[in-house]
């Protein structure tokens, strides 16, 4: 085979020259990735399919051409949802061979659907999921703690979130620990370490109120909280939580599972802390509270003695108005009785010197002196002497 | 409920049981010497909480797990 090697000038050029079907694919490859820088191109999805080993495979095509591509497994992490058929795409990737089957081959790495479709798409499925388990449910939310005393925030510890939640508490000189548990707030590693710092405030269970937080930014620096792993470590936490990620108008998953959403980070930390003003206020009024309360109890005690002595006195005054009763029932019947009462009718009595009533004419003695005594008073009288009965 | 001792509680756990003392206060079937107990407990956690906030400041910390697994916090500034 030497003779055949010295008569070719390159590889290939003659039949004994011949390459191996590997060595052209192999070498295509090579000039293909060489030519062309990692680049974004315009087409339709087909033929999609999520293959058990994990990659996708699909092709993208216009009216003219299609090529085949390919998504692996550690690329998917970057791209929202996996697309649909029939979708609009700008894919971005580098252009290669696959040589077991000699194609060309597009590995991409980052996909955009028109109309952001993607985003969408992956909202609509995790949303759909999280409420399948429940996690979306009104009636899961607690209320947040009126005084929390310490408060976990899961942020990034360089953040503008974090900037903003400190500067809101010292100035309300709010009566609060702040407890940073730090993790990134955007970039690949974003769900990983939001889920681990959520784990970790789990585990530590120091804080009664937790804050997930990040500042404004793009739709995709914000897309770690739209994550459902992300979400399901919020949904799980012991303690109340707020999310407040990005600005007014930015509504993330986490804002959903959270018990509370705040508008921006700063609203997060009005909400959850009280200012010094506002903890004395409340003071006064419990003070206030304990004071009309104790006021009430003696007002009402006044009550019951104020109470009781009237029953006592109107006791008295039944007791005595029946004793009167009595008195004057008896002084009746003794009136009924009473010689004065006779008199009253006209009868008189007499009277010896000694007081005794004279009831008989043998009592009587001529010239004898005696009171005749009446109705309304008592006349001197002196006995005449006597006729004889018998005349 | 059983009269908590009025020190070592949170300033929320303060106000929860003036609440509370308040509303026991309401009742009828309180005695007066109770009522009178019930009052001065009230007063002392109106003390405690009015010196906690007149003490009060914002403070900012970091959590730390160790390798063993235990937390502490260190400042954060």
């Amino acid at each position: 085979m030497p003779s055949y090697v010295s008569s070719a000038t390159y590889p290939g050029e003659t039949a004994e020259a011949a390459i191996a079907v590997s060595t052209l694919t192999e070498t295509a490859r090579d000039i293909l990735e060489g030519a062309f820088i990692p680049i974004w191109v315009r087409g339709e999805i087909t033929d999609f399919k999520a293959h058990r080993n994990g990659h996708w495979y699909f092709c993208l095509r216009d009216t003219a051409s299609q090529i085949r591509c390919v998504v692996w497994n550690r690329d998917q992490r970057r791209i929202p949802a996996p697309p649909d058929d029939g979708m609009l795409v700008a894919a971005f990737g580098r252009l290669t061979v696959y040589p077991a089957r000699g194609e060309m081959q597009f590995t991409i790495v980052r996909i955009e659907a028109e109309g952001d479709g993607l985003r969408r798409k992956a909202l609509e499925v995790t949303r759909s999921r999280l409420a399948a388990d429940g996690l979306l449910a009104p009636e899961r939310k607690r209320a947040l703690p009126r005084f929390p005393r310490v408060i976990a925030v899961v942020t990034s510890p360089d953040g503008a979130a974090l900037h903003d939640i400190v500067a809101v508490i010292r100035r309300r000189r709010a009566n609060v620990r702040l407890v940073v548990v730090p993790a990134a707030v955007q970039g690949d590693g974003a769900p990983d370490e939001l889920c681990y710092a959520l784990d970790q405030v789990n585990r530590w269970r120091g804080a009664d109120l937790v804050i997930v937080s990040r500042g404004g930014g793009s739709r995709e620096d914000m897309w770690a909280f739209n994550n459902e792993r992300v979400a399901r470590a919020l949904a799980a936490c012991y303690a109340p939580t707020i999310s407040a990620v990005g600005h007014e108008v930015d509504l993330s998953i986490c804002d959903l599972v959270a018990d509370h959403r705040a508008p921006t980070p700063s609203a997060a930390a009005e909400t959850a802390t009280h200012s010094q003003v506002e903890l004395e206020i409340e003071l006064r009024r419990a003070a206030h509270r304990l004071n009309a309360s104790i006021a009430a109890k003696f007002a009402a005690e006044r009550d019951h003695l104020r109470h009781a002595a009237r029953d006592l006195v109107a006791a008295g005054v039944r007791q005595t108005s029946v004793r009167r009763a009595s008195i004057e029932r008896i002084s009746g019947r003794l009136h009924a009785l009473s010689p004065l009462a006779t008199m009253a009718r006209g009868y008189s009595v007499a009277r010896g010197n000694d007081g005794r009533a004279l009831t008989s004419i043998d009592q009587f003695t001529p010239e004898m002196p005696f009171d005749l005594v009446l109705r309304d008073g008592t006349v001197p009288a002196k006995a005449w002497p006597r006729s004889d009965p018998a005349v | 409920m059983a009269a908590k001792r009025p020190r070592g509680l949170t300033f929320e756990e303060r106000v929860a049981r003036l609440e509370e003392i308040a509303s026991e206060l309401d009742t009828e079937t309180v005695d007066l010497a109770k009522a009178l107990s019930l009052f001065e407990e009230g007063i002392e956690h109106l003390r405690s909480a009015a010196a906690e906030l007149a003490t009060a400041e914002a403070t900012v910390q970091k959590l730390v797990e160790r390798a063993d697994g235990t937390f502490g916090v260190t400042d954060a500034e």
